[in-house]
């Protein structure tokens, strides 16, 4: 008896050869798309973007790129999410470890169709990556005992990572940037304390790494530009009046003089507000809302700095790096923690002022300046740093470094291709596979570069069959180069995270035998009840959940 | 192994041979040539001789200009690639202030130059990297190229000043506009940091009516506003001490929601009363302090003034302006040195500014407030520009802005270079001798880029009605013979040494024009692809 419907109406079921092919078709326009970015000599992509305003990007991340896509194929988005992962976990490698999923879906393609069976396909792959896991392990350099030898390694590592970003042609001027600014920190992982601000004007070469924090901010009217050993009031509180906050209170009087008692008592809380906030002993009080004209000229009268509208994450970095607290209220002053530092002065920076706290508690803070043409440079040239400090912090823990330019696919290569030799079985063809997808990446890097890939791996092959080898693929000349002495240095953990998160990712792909989709929630429902949500937010700001069917 | 989506040709193994799919190449065209239709648009606008465009907005106002910045910011494009051309001359907006047009000219010609480039096979990357060398190299042309300029020599600096006005629509008010931009920014100018120029000090204010010819510089503080009077106030004050406050003279008002319950008709009379009681106490305090000259803060929430206390305030004899922006505060207690007052307990004499004299000018239909003899006053200057219609006005203020904006260049970085399309024959011309002697495709894209260059005093020539291309090849003989400084000299539509005839530039200008405009087209470049993304 056939059973007539098990799911609803709108969805829809795809099994067994279908399922698979539609996977690996997904995943694979997904790699084919972020491809081209791969390399010193990758290109870039524009995302423009279909909302309002059209906003557009220029960019070279992976993950940037991955991130803001439309995708409905579900095996594509397993591919968004390890590259998502990837960024979190080191910050580089967005792209690799797309691209190397791609190409081992794409092997495994071909094994399907000459009748291998998923499940040896993928302890195949198992074997091969564990096997690769350890060639790496094999070759690593570290030289964390040797102070000066590791700060060259966070150079290499440095110029590398920015090497196939917008930043490349100072990459020398950036990756000493990112480098000095990734030594403050002291081998703490937290890129928090590392602020960039992005100005537009000027050249890329101007951007510079400064001590201390900036507030892009200005100084109250009729208060001191300049403050020496500072003690800071970190506040989250209303400076305009404390409002009744209940709908409709109001008041009944029954003549004008009262009315203007009650203004007059309005003041009056209100500089005994300010009262208690100068009664902490402070000569900087840093609020996120907005300081209203009487209380700024109280405090303009107390000789304080005072700054308002100074945004969420602008404070909290701000009470980070002073060490103080957010405070919302003052009636103890013992219990609050200050933030100091030593001096706070306005600074110029192109065209606009901005207020610089220098020689902070916190000594690991910095921030870095950069300056470029425009918003989209500025942009890009953000992503690429922090790419470059994400890494450069990982490296920092964890000292152990690769060459660049290919090698480590290579030594991977030939290790696995050893292993498939002695293997015994059809696993051995999964091997194998293995071996060529890892191939892959030297000859996209090649293909990208506009040189001849083939030869190029070709003979990169033939020098790895020596022993302690360094050849790697130099782009910049179009020949097979010692990486070594073109000082191109990678993460080990990088490596090692795009190898292990792209095997899984390609094994839960391969996997997969059925998708189910399930039918869409109706949309014009959930439109509608969150338009309601938002309209009554706009009303009255009083929040009324309401609930939808 | 992997199926590689690229096709290599057998016979170019080694070289830097580029072979792209199909579309990817479409992208890429597609993107030049959408930038360079922009940088078209703009073109006829370069030069003393240049044409202006006529913009009308979506609601329905006209604008007529001469600046490329301004053009391409209301041209509305949708195109990414063409987006990235309006960015560029933003950025050159904000780095020099001048030179917008030039910019997305030169970004045109060096496109057009990359599109034959690409098709004759050279990957993208090669070109990029290229026209950053040439670029860097053309810097240093520009630099050897330059004049160093004092600040003292007032002359040089109105020269510069007066050659970016001569390209407006108020090019004959030039003598009268340079020198007093080049007084404006040097009066602002604080001696503890010479290099640094905030334009925010410099305070323009427009007023219909008159001819451009009217444009003053004001030695002190000019409102376009009407003083506040009521019958007998006074509208012009000597010897003023003036208070700029940010609290209202009206009757109070409280922040939690009240009312007045009026239950019989005595209560109406005392309430009346109460409110003049208010007031005129407000008033006698601030008499009391001998102010006599009140500025008053713009308020959302309540009137800055009503008919009674004005009634009152002319009878103390103070004059009132009212409905001063906050944002201008801060530049008014500057000007004035003086100290905002927020609550009326505050109001003492010492927060008040001085002046020789406040009065209400009738300038037309309209009339405004000056302040001048300002004792003490802040490192700040206004100018007052007029003109007879709106149009004119607009475009007065814009093309003040750039002669402000060059001066400033120069005051960051001193040093001057000839106009007339001279820097850019020369660079061509030492670029094109300097790509001889570099190897493989880099010299053939820095070639291209010096070719490109050219494309300045081509349309220079163009726009002035001359024979371009006589124009340029004498202009390239006479440069090849040594004379760096000849230019076209458009009021005589004829070669000169263009320093002699006082046509001088910001070396900023060049520089920044030449660097941004590689960059953009750098970008450009490098994309292969357009993702539609959320």
């Amino acid at each position: 008896m056939a059973i007539e419907r098990i799911f609803k109406d709108e969805a829809s079921e795809e099994k067994g050869e279908r399922a698979r092919m539609a996977s690996f078709v997904g995943a694979m326009a997904i790699a084919d798309l972020v491809k081209t970015t791969l390399g010193p000599k990758g290109m870039d992509k524009i995302l423009q973007s279909t909302g309002r305003g059209r906003e557009v990007t220029v960019t070279n991340d992976g993950a940037t790129i991955l991130k803001s896509l439309h995708i409905d194929n579900a095996a594509a988005k397993v591919l968004v999410d390890i590259s998502k992962v990837q960024d979190d976990e080191v910050g580089d490698g967005t792209t690799s470890v797309v691209v190397l999923a791609g190409e081992l879906l794409r092997e495994a393609e071909k094994l399907v169709a000459a009748k291998i069976h998923p499940m040896t396909i993928i302890s195949g792959y198992r074997m091969a990556a564990e096997c690769a896991r350890h060639a790496l392990l094999q070759k690593v350099v570290d030289n964390k005992e040797d102070a000066e030898k590791f700060r060259s390694d966070l150079m290499r590592i440095a110029m590398t990572t920015l090497s196939s970003k917008i930043l490349c042609q100072d990459k020398d001027h950036f990756a000493k940037l990112a480098v000095d600014a990734v030594m403050r920190l002291k081998g703490s992982t937290n890129l928090e304390s590392i602020q960039i601000i992005k100005k537009p004007g000027g050249s890329l070469k101007d951007s510079f790494l400064d001590e201390g924090f900036i507030l892009d901010k200005k100084i109250g009217i009729g208060q001191p530009k300049r403050i020496e050993n500072a003690n800071i009031l970190v506040a989250n509180t209303a400076m305009d009046t404390d409002k009744v906050k209940i709908y409709g209170a109001r008041v009944r009087v029954d003549s004008m003089s009262k009315v203007a008692q009650i203004e007059g008592a309005e003041k009056e809380k209100m500089r005994e507000k300010v009262q208690k906030i100068i009664a902490h002993g402070i000569n900087c009080f840093v609020n996120r809302q907005l300081i209203y004209n009487f209380p700024e000229e109280l405090f303009a009268d107390a000789g304080i700095l005072a700054i308002e509208h100074a945004d969420f994450d602008g404070i909290e970095r701000l009470a980070l790096v002073t060490g103080g607290e957010i405070a919302s209220t003052f009636d103890n002053p013992e219990t609050v923690k200050l933030g100091h530092c030593k001096l706070i002065e306005e600074i110029m920076i192109g065209e606009d002022k901005l207020i610089r706290f220098s020689g902070v508690e916190m000594g690991q803070a910095c921030t870095i300046v950069l300056r470029g043409a425009s918003h989209h440079v500025l942009d890009e040239a953000e992503r690429s740093l922090h790419d470059a400090l994400c890494v450069l912090s990982q490296t920092v823990n964890d000292s152990r470094v690769l060459f660049g330019g290919g090698w480590p696919e290579m030594i991977m290569a030939k290790e696995v291709d050893e292993l498939a030799r002695k293997t015994p079985g059809k696993k051995s063809h999964a091997i194998e596979a293995f071996s060529r997808a890892l191939l892959a990446i030297p000859t996209i890097i090649a293909d990208n570069a506009g040189l001849d890939s083939a030869e190029l791996v070709a003979q990169l092959r033939a020098e790895h069959h020596k022993e302690g080898c360094n050849a790697g693929i130099d782009v910049i000349s179009g020949s097979v180069g010692d990486m070594a002495e073109l000082g191109i240095s990678e993460a080990f953990k990088v490596k090692q995270a795009v190898l292990l998160s792209a095997t899984e990712a390609a094994e839960m792909i391969l996997r997969v035998d059925e998708i189910i989709t399930c039918a869409p929630r109706q949309r014009e429902n959930r439109i509608h009840a969150w338009k309601m949500i938002c309209t009554s937010f706009h009303q009255g700001g009083n929040f009324v959940p309401i609930l939808t069917s | 192994m992997a199926a590689p989506a690229i096709s290599m040709p057998s016979s170019s193994s080694k070289t830097e041979s580029y072979v792209d799919n199909k579309r990817k190449e479409d992208i890429r065209q597609a993107n030049i040539v959408a930038a360079r239709a922009v940088a078209d648009a703009v073109r006829t606008s370069l030069g003393p001789k240049g044409m202006d465009k006529m913009i009308s907005t979506a609601n329905g106002e006209v604008i007529i200009t001469n600046d490329g910045a301004t053009i391409l910011n209301k041209m509305e494009v949708l195109q990414p690639a063409a987006k990235m051309l309006v960015e560029l001359s933003k950025s050159q907006d904000a780095a020099a202030g001048d030179g917008t047009t030039t910019v997305v000219v030169i970004a045109g010609a060096l496109l057009k130059q990359c599109l034959s480039l690409l098709s004759s096979g050279i990957h993208p990357t090669v070109i990029s990297d290229s026209l950053h060398k040439a670029a860097n190299k053309a810097i240093d042309v520009l630099t050897a190229m330059a004049v160093p300029v004092e600040l003292s020599d007032r002359e040089s600096l109105i020269k510069s000043a007066s050659t970016s006005l001569n390209s407006k629509v108020v090019s004959q008010y030039s003598t009268l506009l340079a020198p007093m931009a080049v007084d404006a920014v040097l009066s602002v100018v604080d001696p503890a940091k010479p290099d640094l120029v905030d334009l925010r000090d410099i305070k323009i204010v427009k007023k219909l009516g008159g001819t451009v010819d009217d444009t003053e510089l004001v030695k002190g503080l000019v409102f376009d506003k009407k003083v506040s009077h009521a019958a007998g106030g006074p509208t012009r004050v000597e010897n003023a001490k003036i208070a700029v406050i940010q609290f209202q003279i009206s009757p109070p008002k409280t922040d939690i929601e009240q009312s007045i319950v009026v239950s019989d008709y005595t209560q109406m009379d005392r309430i009346l009363k109460e409110e003049r009681n208010y007031i005129l106490s407000m008033i006698k305090k601030i008499r009391a302090t001998g102010c006599n000259v009140l500025l008053i803060q713009k308020s959302i929430l309540r009137d800055a003034v009503t008919d009674l206390s004005l009634h009152y305030l002319a009878k103390a004899k103070i004059l009132v302006v009212k409905d001063v922006e906050r944002d201008d505060i801060e530049f008014v207690t500057n000007t004035l040195n003086c100290l905002p007052i927020a609550n009326i307990e505050h109001f003492r004499a010492e927060k008040l500014g001085h002046a020789d004299l406040v009065e209400e000018v009738s300038l037309g239909d309209g009339k405004i407030v000056k302040i001048t003899g300002i004792k003490d006053m802040g490192r700040t200057t206004n100018v007052l520009v007029r003109g007879s219609n709106q149009l004119v006005l607009d475009e007065a203020e814009r093309s003040l802005h750039d002669a402000l904006c060059v001066v400033r260049c120069l005051v960051s970085k001193r040093f001057l270079i000839a106009g007339g399309g001279a820097p850019e024959i020369e660079l061509s011309r030492q670029l094109g001798s300097w790509a001889k002697v570099l190897h493989g495709m880099e010299g053939y894209c820095v070639k291209s880029f010096a070719e490109a260059l050219e494309v300045i005093p081509y349309t220079l020539a163009e726009n002035a009605g001359l024979n371009p291309i006589v124009i340029v090849t004498e202009l390239r003989n006479r440069h090849a013979q040594g004379e760096v400084n000849a230019g076209i000299n458009v009021r005589k539509g004829q070669i000169t040494n263009i320093l002699e005839e006082n046509v001088v530039q910001p070396l900023l200008v060049s520089t920044s024009a030449i660097t941004l405009a590689t960059e953009c087209v750098r970008m450009i470049l490098k994309i292969d692809d357009i993702v539609t993304v959320r």
